[in-house]
């Protein structure tokens, strides 16, 4: 019985636990998401989407129209703990 | 007993003149003779039919014998041979890959065959079908579409059905209350003899998710659920990152890629000064060219995925399939 008990207890710990976790990181959907519209109003960036690096984490994708020092200035290396990579994609026509 | 190469080109050089005015024989060849789906290891002539046919329901003249000259034929089922059409020529019935139009744009890809309450109808993008929101339900739809030579009424195959609206940015916004409140302005300024007058327009972007359009085919037997150098969907899929994908369009063909980015937010130009934003896109790379808007885009199992509206030099956007059957409310 105590031991029912104590794993009852040890599991309620650890479900909390995950759950304060989850709640502490966003997912990378969610960062993107969130950011999304604020780099899509700076001049030259025509996407922003997910996508993975070399050794296949997920990074959030910025991408340019064409090289562009200011905007790139002005762009994180990372947000909320995701990578961010930059792109040259160029302009984005309907076809 | 087998024959070698020479043996069997002579014998068929001596026949063939014989066998190709046959009925239902459209080529001949020399080739390894299959039996019962395997193949052998003796050299045939081989016939190829339009269709197959019982011995005893062909003339005798008409016969394919069982050998020529000591050497064995074969017939093999090939169906009519056709010279390979260009894309952007006249299909009926129309396959999934090839030009396709609204009278008033240029040409973009017929995308495949969906249904609507148990109707068939064809898919594309709004601004292939539905010339970006100008146009109205009944439209003529062409095929090919004008800027390949497709004529209305001659190459009519479908009126516009329906289409999801594409809001563009910094156009005139549909927003009843913004029009009201402007109205007011309006009035005021009016009255006060300025002549200034205020409009609304979308200062914020509006999320599109889809670029997609159904038509009507005049006749259902003009159009076909085959894609052109795909075959028949086998069913729907979904996007996800590094997914091995193709298409058929109308002026790059068959090509395939992979699944470079998902979630996607995207400015998109529809022609100079015009942008609308889109939202959980796929990314690609370079697959595609203009005219090739409306593409299915499958995996490759032949699931449906995707149906592709833009690109860039080095990048090709697609709208995922779940959002283009739900706003438009098709099934496969």
């Amino acid at each position: 019985m105590k031991r029912a008990v104590a794993a009852a207890l040890a599991l309620l710990i650890s479900w909390t636990g995950a759950a304060g976790e989850k709640a502490m990181s966003p997912t990378i959907q969610e960062v993107k998401t969130k950011h999304a519209p604020r780099f899509l109003a700076l001049s030259g960036v025509v996407s922003v989407g997910i996508g993975r690096d070399a050794d296949g984490r997920e990074v959030i994708v910025i991408g340019l129209d064409r090289a562009r020092p200011e905007t790139q200035a002005s762009l994180p290396a990372q947000l909320d703990g995701y990578r961010v990579r930059v792109e040259i994609i160029g302009t984005l026509k309907a076809r | 007993m087998a024959h070698d190469v020479e043996t069997v080109r002579a014998a068929l050089a001596t026949s063939r003149d014989r066998l190709l005015p046959q009925a239902h024989v459209v080529a001949t060849g020399v080739g390894y003779k299959i039996t019962r789906g395997v193949k052998t290891g003796a050299l045939s002539i081989v016939c190829s039919v339009t269709q197959k046919v019982a011995l005893n329901q062909l003339r005798p003249r008409d016969r394919v014998p069982p050998a020529i000259d000591g050497i064995p034929t074969d017939v093999v089922a090939t169906g009519v041979i056709r010279a390979l059409q260009a894309r952007t020529a006249r299909f009926r019935p129309a396959p999934g890959g090839v030009s396709i139009g609204h009278r008033a744009i240029t040409a973009g890809t017929l995308g495949c065959l969906v249904r609507r309450q148990g109707q068939v109808f064809v898919l594309s993008n709004n601004h292939v079908l539905a010339n970006s929101n100008d146009a109205q339900r009944g439209d003529a739809i062409l095929q090919p579409g004008p800027h390949d030579g497709g004529k209305f009424p001659d190459d009519q195959i479908a009126n516009l059905e329906d289409f999801v609206p594409v809001s563009f940015l910094g156009l005139p916004s549909k927003c009843r209350f913004a029009s009201g409140v402007v109205a007011v302005l309006n009035a005021a300024c009016w009255s006060i003899g300025s002549k200034t007058r205020y409009r609304t327009v979308n200062l914020q972007a509006i999320d599109n998710r889809v670029d997609a359009a159904i038509a009507r085919p005049l006749q259902p037997d003009q159009v076909k659920s085959e894609i052109l150098e795909i075959g028949s969907i086998a069913g729907l899929g979904s996007g996800s990152l590094g997914l091995a994908i193709k298409k058929s369009g109308r002026t790059t063909g068959l090509t395939t890629g992979e699944i470079t980015q998902v979630d996607v937010s995207a400015n998109v130009q529809y022609g100079p000064g015009r942008l609308a934003r889109f939202t959980d896109q796929l990314m690609a790379g370079p697959m595609s060219q203009g005219g090739d808007s409306g593409s299915a885009v499958l995996d490759s199992s032949n699931r449906l995925v995707g149906l592709l509206f833009a690109g860039s030099e080095n990048s090709t956007i697609i709208n995922r399939i779940e959002h283009v059957f739900s706003e438009l409310r098709l099934t496969l």
